[in-house]
Parts: C-alpha cells; sequence; structure tokens
C-alpha cells in the first residue's frame, strides 16, 4: 500500500507540474525548458520557511506559490523582448543559474542540501504517505477544474489567440503583454505549489532534484500528451511519471526506451498524442461520436 | 464536447489500469523465492549520468553473493540479490525503499548509490526496522537516520583528516592549497583536513572549489601556481581529478598532489591521467598491496568476472555483503537480528580493511589506507591507525 | 597571470567553438534547436578511438568519426527533422531532438560500456614558454588545429558553390529558392557538415582529455546553446567570437574571482545579461526572425 502511496504522489506530482506547464507552453505557447527552476523555487522556498523558520507546511506552501509566482512574472515581462528561440534559450539559463545559486549558497544548504523538513500536518495529524498522496490529488483534481474554468473564460480564448498569432490578437485588441505574464504567473505559481509538497513529501531535498533532466521530463510530459489539451497532458505525466517504475523489467533498456518514445511520437503524433488534430485523438473522437450514438438510439 | 472530454478521462484512466498492472507483473517476480532464501534489497546508479560507479557497484554486489552463496550460504540458506537501478534519482530511490520493504520482504539492503538517493531511502528504511548499509555515500547525515541504517565507508571528516596527517607527517607540506569539488564529498572532506590542519599547525590556504563535470583546470591551476603551495589536496572524483593531474604536468607545476578514494579506480582513473598520475598520493580504504587472503581473491575474482581491475566502489559494496553475511551467521537472519549482529561487528577483515567496527551512530570505524601511484598502479605508502584520527566524530 | 588566462581562455574557446560551429550551422538553414549534435559530438569520438586503437592512424581515426557522424546527420535529417519540420511549433523538433541524443547516450553505453576509454594519441608539441607566460603542447595544438578548421569552414562557406548556398538560405529561404538553389541539398549540406563538425570536436576534445565515455555530450548538449544564441543563432562568426568570450569569462572568474557559481552557470548568466540589453544577441543572426 506504501508503495502505490508513494507511487501516486511522485505521478501526482509529475502531473501537477505538466498541467503548470501546460498553462504556460501549450496553451499560451510561450516554450519553457527552465520549468524545473520553478519547482525548485517553490520546493526551497517551503523547506527554508519550515526548517530555518518554523512555519508549517501551509503557510510555506503559500509563500512558496508567491515566491514563485513572483519570479515567474519577471520571466513573462523578459518574453515580451524575446523571440521564440531566445526565450526558450533563457529559459534553460535560468534553471541552470537557479540550480547553481541553490548548489553554492550556503544560506539555501549548498551542496549538502536541506533535511528535516516536516511532513503536513492538520492539528495532532502528521502525514503519512497516503495522506500525502490523497493532498496532491486533490489539488491535481483543484487544478484540473480550475484550468478547465479558465480554458472557456476570455482568458483561455485570448491565450490561444496570442499562440496562434501574437500580432493578429494584439489587432483584435487583447492585451498580449497582460495575459502572458498572467500566463506565466499562474503557470509558475502551480509549479512553486508541486515543489512545496514535493519538499515536504520528501522531508530532503538537494539542487539536484530541480535539474535541466527534470525540466525536460516536465516538457516531454506535456508535448508527448498534447500542448493544450487537459487530458492529453494528464496522460503525458501519467505514462512518463510511471515509465521508470513501469518499465523496471527492461531494467538496462529503460533510457533507451524512454528517448525512443519521444522521438517517435513527435515523428509520427507531432502535435501530442491527445493534442488538436492528432490522429490518434481524431480516431477516438469518431469512436466516441459513434458510441455516443449508439447510446442515444437506445 | 463533454462526452469526448469524459471519455478521454475513461481511456486515460484505463491506461493507468494497465500500466498497475503491467507493474504488478513485474514485481511478483522477486516474491516468490526457495524456501531457504534470505533476500538482500540492492540499488544503484545502473544507469543515467553516473552508470560506471553504479555498474561497478552492481558487479561486486553480484559477485559478493555469488561467492557467498558458493561458500554454503548463511547456515545453509542462500542469498537471493533483489536489485533495483535508481538512475542517480531521488524520488525513484524512495520508490525502491517502499517496494524493498513492503513488497519485496528484504531483510537487510545495501545501497550502492550515492549521496542523494541513499539519504532519501534511509528513512523509509529506517521506519521499516530494515537494517541498510551505505557502500560508499558520504553525506553524514545518512547514518544519522537512525540506528538501523550503518555507513560503510569513511566519515568524510575523518579521510579529510587523515590527508592531513600525510600531508604534514609524509610529505612534509609547508603550505597547501586545495582543490575540491562542490558537494557533500568535498565540503566534508575539506571540514575534516581543516579541522586536523589547524591541530597541528599546518598552513592552509583558501580552498578552491570546482563542479561537477568541470574539465578545464588550466585557470585554476594558474591562480594555485602564483600562491606557491607546495602540497595540492585535492578531494575530486575520477573523472576531473585525471584532468587535474594531466594539467598540473602540462603546465609543469612543481606541487606534490594528494588525493583521496574519489580517485581510487584504475580504468577511470589511472588509465586517464596515465604517466602523468606517479607520484601521486591518495588516501583510500582499499590497499591493493595487502597480503590479506581477501583482499587478493577479491582483486582476482573481479578481474576474472569483469574483464578489469575493481575500483573504491565496488571493493566497499562488496565489504557490505560480506558485512551483512557475517552479522547475519553470528546473530541470526531476521531484520532486527542482522542490525544487532551490524552493530556488534568487532575486527572484521575486509576488503577495505580491518573493520574495528560501528561506533553507536552506525558509523564505521576503520584504518585509513595511504597509496602512491608508481608505475601506473596504487601501492602501498602506509596506513593511519591512530584513534584520534580515524575516530569518526559524533556529532 | 592576466595573459597566461587570456591564453587558457581562448584555448578552452576554441575548443567550445568547435562545437557551437556545427550547431551554428544546422540551425541557420532548420530553425531546429539540435541537441542531438552533441550526440555526434560523442559518436565522433568513439568511432575515432574504435577505428584508432585498430589502426594506430589518427588519420583513419579523423575519417571514421567524421564520416560516421555525417551519415548519420544525414539520416537523422531525411528521417526526422525534414519530415517534423513541416510542423511549425519549433518546441516539436527540439523534443524530438532530445529524445534522439537520449537514444544516442544510452546505445553509446550499452555497446562501448560505462567506464571511461582513452583515447592515447601521443601529442608531438612540447611545452612552450614565453616570457611569463606557458602554452602547453596541448594548447598548442588545440589552438593550431582549431585555426585551420576555422579557415577551412570560412573556405568551404565563401568559395564553394554549396557554400554560398547555405549562406543565400540562411539568409532567406524563400528568395534562395527563388534563385533557383536546391534548398534540399543545402539543408542536407548542412547536416552533414555541422555533424562532421561536431565529430571533429569530439575527437579533438577526447584526445586533450585522453578521454572517452557515454555521458560526454552532456555539457556541449546545452552550453553550446547559450553559446550558439549569444553569437547569433545560425552565424558562425558569431559563435566563434560567443564561444571566445565564454571561454575567457570562464578563465578569468576561475582565475580572479574563483568558482563562485558553476562554470556553465557562467556562460547562460552571460547570455541573459546579454539577451535582456540586446535580445538580437550579441550579433544579429544569419537569418530573419522566424
Amino acid at each position: 500500500m506504501n508503495y502505490w502511496a508513494v507511487l501516486a504522489t511522485t505521478v501526482g506530482i509529475w502531473v501537477l507540474l505538466a498541467l503548470s506547464l501546460n498553462i504556460i507552453t501549450g496553451e499560451a505557447g510561450q516554450p519553457n525548458i527552465g520549468h524545473a527552476a520553478f519547482f525548485g523555487i517553490g520546493a526551497y522556498t517551503s523547506a527554508i520557511l519550515n526548517t530555518k523558520y518554523g512555519v508549517d507546511f501551509w503557510g510555506a506552501l503559500i509563500v512558496a506559490i508567491a515566491v514563485s509566482a513572483l519570479v515567474g512574472a519577471v520571466l513573462g515581462l523578459i518574453s515580451m523582448r524575446l523571440r521564440n528561440d531566445f526565450l526558450a534559450i533563457t529559459t534553460i539559463g535560468l534553471n541552470f543559474v537557479t540550480v547553481a545559486v541553490f548548489q553554492t549558497v550556503h544560506y539555501f544548504g549548498g551542496a549538502m542540501g536541506i533535511g528535516g523538513i516536516q511532513p503536513p500536518r492538520i492539528g495532532g495529524l502528521a502525514f503519512g504517505t497516503l495522506e500525502i498522496a490523497g493532498l496532491i490529488w486533490v489539488v491535481v483534481a483543484l487544478v484540473v477544474i480550475l484550468n478547465r474554468h479558465l480554458q472557456k473564460a476570455w482568458f483561455g480564448y485570448a491565450l490561444r489567440a496570442i499562440r496562434d498569432d501574437e500580432a493578429a490578437a494584439a489587432a483584435m485588441g487583447i492585451d498580449v503583454r497582460r495575459y502572458k505574464v498572467l500566463a506565466f504567473v499562474i503557470g509558475t505559481g502551480l509549479a512553486g505549489l508541486a515543489g512545496s509538497i514535493y519538499a515536504h513529501f520528501m522531508t530532503f531535498i538537494s539542487a539536484g532534484d530541480f535539474g535541466f533532466n527534470i525540466s525536460v521530463t516536465i516538457l516531454a510530459m506535456v508535448v508527448l500528451g498534447g500542448r493544450g489539451s487537459i487530458p492529453g497532458v494528464m496522460l503525458g505525466g501519467i505514462v512518463l511519471g510511471m515509465a521508470p517504475e513501469v518499465f523496471r523489467f527492461i531494467s538496462d533498456y529503460r533510457l533507451l526506451v524512454f528517448g525512443s518514445i519521444l522521438v517517435l511520437v513527435m515523428r509520427f503524433f507531432p502535435s501530442g498524442l491527445l493534442g488538436q488534430g492528432s490522429r490518434l485523438q481524431e480516431l477516438l473522437t469518431g469512436f466516441i461520436r459513434r458510441e455516443g450514438a449508439g447510446a442515444r438510439v437506445r | 464536447m463533454k462526452t469526448l472530454k469524459f471519455g478521454l478521462l475513461m481511456i486515460s484512466l484505463l491506461v493507468i489500469a494497465l500500466l498497475a498492472s503491467a507493474c504488478g507483473n513485474g514485481a511478483g517476480n522477486t516474491q516468490s523465492g526457495a524456501a531457504k532464501t534470505i533476500k538482500i534489497g540492492f540499488f544503484a546508479p545502473e544507469t543515467g549520468p553516473e552508470a560506471a560507479d553504479g555498474t561497478s557497484a552492481y558487479n561486486s554486489a553480484k559477485l559478493a553473493v555469488e561467492q557467498i552463496n558458493a561458500g554454503g550460504g548463511i547456515n545453509g540458506a542462500k542469498l537471493e540479490l533483489v536489485n533495483y537501478d535508481d538512475q542517480l534519482d531521488t524520488k525513484q530511490a524512495v520508490s525502491i525503499a517502499q517496494k524493498l520493504t513492503t513488497r519485496d520482504g528484504v531483510a537487510a539492503v545495501v545501497s550502492g548509490s550515492y549521496s542523494g538517493p541513499t539519504r532519501a531511502a534511509a528513512p523509509i528504511f529506517q521506519q521499516a526496522k530494515i537494517p541498510m548499509i551505505s557502500a560508499y555515500a558520504v553525506h553524514p547525515a545518512i547514518p544519522r537516520t537512525g540506528n538501523y541504517i550503518f555507513q560503510q565507508s569513511f566519515s568524510g571528516v575523518v579521510e579529510g583528516a587523515a590527508a592531513a596527517e600525510v600531508a604534514k607527517n609524509e610529505l612534509h607540506a609547508k603550505n597547501v592549497a586545495i582543490l575540491a569539488i562542490d558537494n557533500d564529498f568535498g565540503h566534508t572532506l575539506v571540514q575534516g583536513f581543516k579541522q586536523r590542519a589547524a591541530q597541528t599547525g599546518l598552513k592552509v590556504q583558501e580552498p578552491n572549489w570546482f563542479h561537477f563535470g568541470d574539465t578545464e583546470f588550466t585557470p585554476v591551476l594558474t591562480k594555485i601556481k602564483d600562491n606557491g603551495a607546495d602540497v595540492l589536496f585535492m578531494p575530486a572524483y575520477a573523472a576531473e581529478g585525471s584532468q587535474i593531474i594531466r594539467r598540473i604536468h602540462d603546465m609543469g607545476l612543481k606541487i606534490q598532489p594528494l588525493g583521496t578514494e574519489g580517485l581510487d579506480s584504475t580504468t577511470q582513473f589511472l588509465e586517464v591521467a596515465g604517466k602523468n598520475a606517479n607520484g601521486l598520493v591518495i588516501v583510500t580504504n582499499l590497499n591493493r598491496d595487502s597480503k590479506e587472503q581477501v583482499v587478493k581473491d577479491f582483486i582476482k575474482a573481479y578481474k576474472e568476472k569483469y574483464g578489469h581491475e575493481p575500483d573504491m566502489v565496488g571493493a566497499s559494496t562488496y565489504d557490505a555483503f560480506y558485512v551483512l553475511a557475517e552479522a547475519m551467521r553470528k546473530s541470526g537472519v531476521t531484520p532486527d537480528k542482522i542490525r544487532d549482529g551490524i552493530a556488534n561487528t568487532k575486527n572484521f577483515q575486509a576488503v577495505t580493511g580491518k573493520i574495528e567496527g560501528y561506533d553507536k551512530i552506525g558509523q564505521v570505524i576503520k584504518p585509513v589506507q595511504v597509496q602512491q601511484v608508481k608505475d601506473g598502479a596504487f601501492r602501498y605508502f602506509g596506513e593511519i591507525t591512530d584513534p584520534a584520527i580515524i575516530t569518526p566524530p559524533v556529532n | 597571470m592576466l595573459l597566461q588566462q587570456i591564453v587558457n581562455g581562448i584555448t578552452i574557446g576554441s575548443l567550445y567553438s568547435l562545437v557551437a560551429l556545427g550547431l551554428t550551422m544546422v540551425y541557420g538553414i532548420m530553425r531546429v534547436l539540435d541537441i542531438a549534435n552533441a550526440g555526434a559530438y560523442t559518436l565522433g569520438a568513439y568511432l575515432g578511438v574504435w577505428a584508432y586503437t585498430r589502426t594506430h592512424s589518427i588519420i583513419i581515426a579523423l575519417l571514421a568519426g567524421v564520416g560516421g557522424a555525417a551519415i548519420t546527420g544525414y539520416l537523422f535529417q531525411r528521417a526526422v527533422y525534414t519530415p517534423i519540420k513541416k510542423v511549425a511549433d519549433p518546441i516539436v523538433p527540439l523534443v524530438a531532438s532530445i529524445g534522439l541524443f537520449i537514444v544516442m547516450e544510452d546505445l553509446f553505453r550499452l555497446i562501448a560500456g560505462p567506464y571511461t576509454i582513452t583515447f592515447p594519441v601521443h601529442l608531438p608539441l612540447n611545452r612552450l614558454t614565453l616570457g611569463s607566460v606557458i602554452i602547453t603542447g596541448t594548447q598548442a595544438v588545440i589552438l593550431l588545429v582549431s585555426a585551420f578548421l576555422f579557415l577551412l569552414l570560412w573556405i568551404l562557406l565563401n568559395k564553394t558553390k554549396i557554400g554560398l548556398a547555405w549562406q543565400a538560405t540562411a539568409q532567406d529561404v524563400e528568395t534562395a529558392m527563388a534563385m533557383g538553389i536546391n534548398t534540399r541539398s543545402v539543408v542536407a549540406f548542412a547536416f552533414i557538415l555541422g555533424y562532421a563538425f561536431a565529430a571533429l570536436a569530439g575527437i579533438l576534445v577526447a584526445i586533450h582529455y585522453n578521454a572517452v565515455f557515454p555521458t560526454m555530450g552532456d555539457i556541449p548538449s546545452y552550453k553550446m546553446l547559450a553559446i550558439v544564441v549569444l553569437g547569433g543563432l545560425g552565424n558562425p562568426l558569431g559563435a566563434v567570437v560567443a564561444s571566445m568570450v565564454v571561454g575567457l569569462a570562464e578563465a578569468l572568474v576561475a582565475g580572479y574571482i574563483g568558482s563562485f557559481l558553476p562554470t556553465d552557470a557562467i556562460a547562460f548568466l552571460a547570455l541573459i545579461i546579454l539577451l535582456l540589453v540586446r535580445p538580437q544577441g550579441l550579433f544579429a543572426s544569419g537569418g530573419d526572425a522566424r
């Protein structure tokens, strides 16, 4: 049971990260290959507040979201000035610089990392693995509801317009700057939230947990599942999040399989498994329609 | 539209269920087993960025289990290795630890991994009351997790202090420069070195730090050269250490390098550094010139089985299994008894030196070996047995 | 010490520029951030050391490494990048290239083993001392070989038909096509040359460090992106200058300030600061914004 709870927590954190990046990269179309930086900023903020200043999980969580979102807002403002590829590389740079700061600055635990982070508690009840798994999936559910709401609201239309054609969106009177920054704020804030839960789940963090390879994995989840599609991105997060455990039986070839999946999906489903206009999605849509029609006849 | 979304969600759930069942099947293999086997859990970074060390550790684990079983096992019962690859990922280490404790039913665990994954996994073993020996991870927090967690390698502080002793007494250093890796290994060793140097009045310059994966050391060595040191203490791993040694030679620097167990690898260090390594002194736990039969046998068996020289990582992992076997023979094969057995280890002759025992925190107490490179091989140079140095710090 | 550190920095910069040139060649044409180019760097080193241990000829080693990488580049372009490129979003080829890079690295480990292999070529030059400045044998070789390769690339791009076609296409694909340039062969040329250059760099670096190992492309894979952007994506001359800037910065930081940040972070920090001041990079790109 504990094993499943731990796996559910890990996968839940991945799904949350994928959903958060999806708002920036999938919906607003802004490349971000350094998302792990915000995951790390959330985790470190929470860990430091908890271990150095005795703030409990719930308080630390709020601050962690705020700090990540603030840094995200700055990146959002920078993104105004940079075209696509430059922004992509700037985000990589942000990831490296953030990790470097955690790794070298003594205040952030330096090379030794931060240990002794308290698990969340409510009243006298300290969260075990099961409760943390419950917490993360409740958060995922809330984020999905919020995200769907946003997609249907003016915010969602504005983001999609910006993604498809920024100049046209601006011409239509959409305040591009405002919506882009807002997408960054929400996306990075949610990554900070994931980071905070991660820190209190692991109880020990170090800079290596938030490296470039984590950013690549999050991006792969979003792109593989289907940019902009909430079920798609969740699927990407679940599949790639579980992959290390599921593929244990091929032990020595796990990375090979992971890399091959990325190449093949990009080659044959460039908009992701469940993204807009993907063959799989069309197939499924057709299938569901037919099923739906049948049900109505009966 | 609603039905579509709902359908997709259902399909995702189906995929999860499928994956979950696949997962269950994978783990099923390890659950059954012959009646008289004792399961020993093991994890190491066998693929991913540190696959070389992970492979050395896993190879040695297999060798140890094979040999223990060939020698009659533990009072007739065979050992079974339950192996996992953590890819140097702390999250995977946590899943693995949960799996080992709740599903695989192991009696004890050896970590063949680095500090990050080992430290993340340790609390889970402690909570499950299953003893774990960390083969070569040096982070001081690992044994402090609790009374079921033991550290097979020196505390970094001990190794650093031993290096300071060698610098002062054997190399007659007047002025020591430090070039250290900026991680838990480098920091604990530098801490130990500086403390001992301060006690014995050895002059030490401010440390220079480098980072994992750095390759170009000419600039920092240029700086070290201008600061006029006669000994260079370098807690580094093989990849970076071999480049430092090569550059020292290229630049014609007149400085005596003093390395650590991080360089103790023939394939990864000595071959890369080549003849530039001659004269280098290291503090480590493996004495390749040892007259002890276990050492000779291990080196020979490893070379026969895998076709290359064993390294410190392998030797430490191998020893962890033999410490476990000894504990099981003397004390019993349930997790609690194994724990007691490890804690009561006394003067056990292992490949990496004679283990005097474990202190109350679970840190190993054993002499530090000093080796020097001669004609492209590590040879005996000395041994440090002074209890003032080799007793690990308790707080 | 300053002069010495400048020499050190230029040597490091030369090594970087060899790797960066391959990447920028590909980007100039395809607008793809090709992480897998660093896989060609490792592939070149492995093929080179494989050929060298069998023949003891550095020429054959170079031919094997460069040839193998060039073929790989061509295959990747035909099988993966060109088909994907029809999709507008640049993130798709980027993720595909990350996948290719992961596959390549794991194949190296599975085939050649996880341990470091040595590349024991004896370099013919001795240490040079000019006043207070020391130029080591390897430094001299790197500087000479890089200078030669820069010259070679310059001739290729400026004096050959295909090279000029590359330049024209990098400037503006549509005009190039209208002018009757066969862009298909130019794209193939860019990949072949880009991967061949990466392999050359890989072999040289492997000899310099006497080490070939599966993950040797990790750091170049992302660090070169920073350098190539600094130099203006798709601009070979800019890539060389940016490499020198980063190499010098790393040497001077290590020599005077000490390692306050990991060296990789220095390149990226420089990049972020530069992009804030000059969003178009140190130099203008080889081509149009999109």
